[in-house]
């Protein structure tokens, strides 16, 4: 009984472990600059907050997660800004012209692009990019760009966990879907174990049946009509505003990518 | 004379049904005696039909103390087993038997070995000693034979989805449908006594009715019996529920190959065409534990036992915590092999 206590001990302790998320182990390295707010959509705090929380995230999955936010004084296109950018300042998390996701926000035609470079081209493919932008546009919508920030910095680390290929989105992933579904296994074997502790009934229908003198006399299947109900199949494709997906900048780097309005 | 006994013809000692050999047996001069070649006495005395308020021991004269349904017993005082005739005989005959094939001390072995098996009883619960008493019962049961003629209708749809264009059709044939079944349930046991919980009988099910034997009363010497207390007529509304759900598995199963089955109306006449009166071999463990008394009962043939158990509050709590945990790790490594990061 000892032993088995001690057993239990050791996976409670584990499941706690794998429950509370691994963020206490904060490294106190030095923060390089991610966001180039031109635009000034952020308090000289939120931009601290972002900024740290950015260069966090980002060097969990080697990928510098950066955010341009710019009054477009020249009316430039904002996927052409996006690359003129990683082409000019060669950022990257292994080294110049490396890893880096980029959102830009062109606040003159209210333009949003996302574009994933090198290991988050591979991870962050077109159709998780996406995924990313439809999460943060109404937020961008309704002027809440900290939050929206916030929401592409912590989504763009999370579907970097996944192998390339898999939803991201898909609840077995979830780890309070994981955690629920554990407890509602534990408790319906347990209750199935309290419930069949007393015995339970074995015999059915064909224990008293008898078989030669019981069965189908008669039957009969008599065809009425037929209904037919028709639904037209959405487009998976999503978002109307969004076209083009990725690219490759002037300077030859290819890049997965996402564009729309808010 | 209503007290039955049973004297051994060679010593004189009373004898008793042996479990292990299936015969009538004296302990203390080996004999053994075929049941079904001896004459029961039951069919050599007559018995008066008024209620015998005072039984007595023909062996040394004392009162038998006994219940109103008890049928058969053993003296309290010189332990030789009684059966009193006058309450199995005329409309209280058994026809059916199946006697004895576990004995006492094979019984409380297997009551032990039960309690030890029990994941969830408290540690202290497993030693099996507090056993307060054993008693081998045999208890009355009716054997129904319903036959009964069933008449289903309703209503059962066949669905097809598939696409063309832009478009999902889903096309569903409707059907009107109709079944016709005969349905005959043999020996459906339904326990007559009072005392018995139905729940703890029915759950001692099945008992081997190719062991059922005609009933004479020496299967009786040494154990207790009782007396029906309820008539077949009276417990005919619970062998109709119990053949219920037979019934209504067995009119899904004629019916198959569509989506859904919706019944509208099913018509079940059902006739009683035989009723037997049967007893059964129980054996009923009296228990203690934290000064709760606990009840539990074994099938006297086939060593099946039933019963609510204590359930260790640490112990289910311990098995749920244990298994949640390996059931999240199995989630977390299934998600981690799809691709899905392990923290
Ligand atoms: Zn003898
Ligand atoms: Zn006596």
């Amino acid at each position: 009984m000892r032993r088995q206590g001690a057993v239990l001990a050791v996976l409670f302790f584990f499941m706690v472990y794998l429950v509370v998320p691994g963020q206490i182990m904060a490294a106190a390295v030095e923060e390089k600059i991610l966001i180039y707010d031109e635009a000034k959509l952020l308090t000289p705090e939120e931009f601290d907050e972002l900024n740290t929380m950015a260069n966090e995230y980002g060097a969990k999955r080697e990928t510098d997660i950066i955010i341009i936010t710019s009054k477009n004084g020249e009316n430039v296109d904002v996927q052409d800004m996006t690359e003129a950018f990683y082409d000019e300042h060669a950022p990257g998390y292994d080294k110049s012209h490396g890893n880096a996701v980029i959102l830009t926000m062109d606040m003159r035609n209210r333009d949003v692009y996302l574009a994933g470079f090198y290991k988050a081209e591979q991870y962050l493919d077109n159709g998780r990019i996406d995924k990313i932008r439809g999460k943060i546009t109404s937020d961008l919508s309704s002027g809440d760009y900290k939050q929206a920030f916030e929401k592409y910095i912590k989504t763009s680390y999370k579907y970097m966990g996944f192998k390339p290929g898999v939803n991201p989105d898909n609840i077995l992933f979830n780890i309070w879907f994981q955690l629920g579904g554990a407890l509602a296994i534990g408790g319906i074997v347990v209750g199935m174990m309290v419930y069949r502790s007393g015995g339970r009934v074995t015999v059915n229908r064909q224990t008293y049946e008898d078989a030669s003198n019981s069965g189908i006399l008669d039957r009969q299947d008599q065809y009425i009509r037929t209904t037919v109900t028709k639904h037209k199949i959405e487009k998976s494709s999503g978002s109307s505003s969004s076209g083009g997906g990725g690219g490759v900048t002037g300077g030859g780097h290819s890049h997965s990518g996402s564009r729309g309005k808010f | 004379m209503n007290v039955i006994e049973y004297k051994c013809p060679n010593c004189g000692s009373g004898m008793v049904f042996d479990s292990e050999t299936g015969t009538l047996s004296c302990h203390s001069c080996g004999r053994k005696d075929n049941i079904e070649q001896i004459p029961d006495p039951l069919g050599q005395q007559a018995f008066s039909a008024d209620e015998v308020q005072e039984y007595h021991c023909t062996s040394c004269g004392s009162v038998i103390i006994v219940e109103a349904e008890t049928t058969a017993t053993v003296c309290s005082f010189c332990e030789s087993a009684v059966v009193l005739g006058d309450r199995l005989s005329g409309s209280l005959a058994p026809g059916l038997v199946i006697p004895f094939s576990i004995s006492k001390e094979k019984a409380m072995k297997a009551f032990r070995k039960w309690c030890k098996n029990g994941l969830l009883t408290p540690s202290g619960f497993m030693t099996a000693d507090r056993i307060k008493g054993i008693t081998g019962m045999y208890i009355p049961f009716w054997l129904y034979e319903l036959h009964n003629k069933v008449e289903a209708y309703g209503h059962a749809t066949k669905v097809r989805a598939y696409t063309k264009g832009d478009y999902r059709y889903t096309e569903t044939q409707h059907f009107d449908i109709y079944r016709k079944l005969q349905l005959n349930y043999l020996r459906v046991p339904i326990d007559s006594s009072e005392k018995m919980n139905d729940k703890l009988m029915d759950k001692l099910e099945p008992f081997p009715y190719d062991l059922l034997k005609s009933f004479r009363t020496p299967y009786l010497a040494g154990y207790v019996a009782e007396k029906y207390s309820y008539t077949d007529t009276e417990m005919l509304p619970r062998a109709k529920d119990k053949i219920r759900e037979y019934i209504e598995s067995a009119i899904s199963s004629a019916v198959s190959g569509y989506s859904t089955v919706n019944f509208t109306n099913k018509e079940i006449d059902t006739r009683v065409k035989n009723v037997d009166y049967c007893l059964l071999p129980v054996w009923v463990v009296h228990y203690d534990y934290n000064r709760l008394e606990y009840t539990f009962a074994m099938n006297g043939q086939t060593g099946k036992v039933v019963g609510k158990p204590p359930i260790s509050k640490a112990k289910v709590a311990a098995w749920f915590a244990g298994i949640s945990s390996l059931s999240f790790l199995s989630l977390k490594i299934i998600s981690w092999m799809m691709g899905g990061g392990f923290l």
